[in-house]
Formats: structure tokens, sequence, C-alpha cells
């Protein structure tokens, strides 16, 4: 039986015997793609810290911990904030899920615009992409962590677009659920990166 | 037909509770760096930490529990390697830099 003319209750047990599929199929294909991606780059950077461990250690000294904490609590709360939206949405409350989205919305704006102030403090301060090993792998890393969040906020737009126009309800936003499940693993990916560089010394 | 099977969570409260431990966390993380600086429990700590992070994430937000096994594997397996990976670099650095000498 196909899972659209399988009875509500009959697919929630289906899914549950198997487990389900947060979202949809093809958002785990991407999350998976962007979790072998940010190994690689971790890769490098454990090899990068093994071979330079001084200037590892030294490096992170140089860095804004104010930005990094400010940059993890901004993911880490807008990604709450979209849980909740999903939360919300199964509960019916169509809603109180729009509101938290917005919430969501707004928070992750904030990581670009700290990014930029980073990089500009950064600069200030002499620090580039020429400035050593270190800074180097932090550069690339945290920029291609940039663009992933980048790719997240223009999903959060589109879902928010449809979400205004009703296009999700408690028994039907896959896309929205996609939408968080992507945030996730990206604050996943940047949980990570923030203890490398601006806490191991 | 099993009665029993777990539904998606619509609560709030656990999600808050996650969150408020995601928060204290990273706001612990910068002094620790500060306190141990230079000490090698600092990576044991910070290895913990980024491990117990990504697990609250997983299993609050993303509900591996009750995902595919598939997701739940490559959730396990991502926000294990990076703990793993740090110890073994603390551990067994001038190995590591030895095997990836060119």
């Amino acid at each position: 039986m196909s899972a659209i003319a399988m009875p509500l209750n009959e697919a929630v047990a289906e899914s549950g015997r198997h487990g389900r599929v947060p979202g949809n199929k093809g958002i785990w294909v991407g999350i998976s793609c962007e979790f072998v991606e940010f190994v690689v780059l971790f890769v490098v950077y454990f090899v990068a810290r093994a071979h330079f461990p001084d200037a590892f250690e030294r490096g992170s000294e140089r860095l804004s911990q104010l930005s990094g904490t400010i940059i993890t609590l901004l993911m880490v709360t807008s990604s709450f904030f979209i849980a909740c939206s999903v939360a919300t949405m199964r509960a019916g409350q169509q809603r109180r899920s729009l509101v938290w989205l917005i919430a969501g919305l707004v928070v992750a704006l904030g990581y670009p615009i700290a990014k930029y102030l980073e990089i500009q403090w950064n600069l200030a301060n002499g620090i580039n992409g020429e400035s050593g090993i270190f800074f180097t792998v932090y550069y690339y890393l945290t920029f291609n962590h940039l663009v992933h969040a980048t790719w997240g906020i223009l999903g959060i737009l589109w879902v928010l677009a449809r979400h205004l126009a009703g296009g999700y309800s408690a028994e039907d936003h896959a896309g929205l659920e996609a939408l968080a499940s992507y945030w996730h693993a990206t604050d996943i990916i940047w949980l990570v990166i923030f203890p490398f560089f601006y806490v191991l010394a | 037909m099993n009665d029993t099977v777990q539904r998606p969570s619509t609560a709030i409260a656990p999600l808050t509770h996650a969150w408020l431990a995601l928060v204290a966390l990273s706001l612990i993380s910068p002094f620790l760096g500060q306190w141990l600086h230079g000490a090698a429990g600092l990576q044991v700590l910070v290895a913990g930490i980024v491990w117990i992070k990504g697990w609250l994430i997983a299993r609050q937000f993303i509900e591996i529990d009750l995902a595919h096994p598939f997701i739940r594997r490559v959730m396990r397996v991502f926000i294990t390697f990076t703990p793993v990976a740090l110890l073994l670099t603390v551990f067994f650095g001038r190995q590591l830099a030895g095997w990836a000498t060119l």
C-alpha cells in the first residue's frame, strides 16, 4: 500500500516500525553529503594541528572569543526556535508555529552580521588568511560553514513564504521539518567548529 | 498492530531544557579555555562537551530515537567522530603527523 493511500494511524505505525524520516529523504541525502564534506575538512584541521601544535595553541588567543560565543548562542537559539516551530505545527497551532519560525529567522540573521563584525575586528588586528596555518584553516572552515548557513537562511525564507501561504498543516509539514533538520545539522557542525578555534589553546 | 508506537513530540518543555543546557555549555566553554589554558585535560573536557552538545541536538531537536536506522547511524557516527579524532590528536599527535607527511 502506498503511503498516500494509507490511513494516518497506519502510516504512523508503519513509520514507527521502521523509523521515520524527519522531513524528507532528499534533505537527508543533502545532510549526509554535508557531514562527509565537513568530516574531510575536520581531517584537514586535525592533520594541520598534529603538524603545528604550537601554532594552534597560540592561535585561539588572538581570535575574538566573544564573537565565537555570540555566534554559538545565535545558532543554538535559532535551532531551538525552529524546533519549537515544528512542535507547535504538529500540535495544530499554525500561528504559533509561524511566530517561532520568524523568531528563528531573525536570530539566524544575526550569524552573518556577527561574522562580518568578527572579520572586521580580525582585519583591524592584523589577522587575515596569510597570518599562519591556524588562521588559514580557521578562515577556510568558518567561511565554509557560513556558506552552508546561508543556504539554511535561504531555506528558512522559502519555508516562511510557504508557511505564510498556508502550505503546512499538522498532517503535512514535511518541508518545515526538512528545513529544521538541515538547520539542526548545520548547528551541530558549528558546535564542533567553535571549540576548535575559540576554546582549545 | 503495535499500539505503543512513539509519535514525534509536540511538547516545548524538553526542547527548552535542551536549549538551556546548550546555552550553559556554550557559555562555560570559553572560561574552561582560560582556566585550563595549556592543560591536556582541557582537550578531554572539550571533546566531552562537543559530544554532549551534538547528542542533545540529535536526540531532542532531530529526535533520532524515532528516526530511520540509517539516519540514526549517520548522526551517531558524525557526533562521535570529532571527539574521538580530537582525543587521538592529543594522545597520538606525533604519529598522526608522521602518517600524514608527504
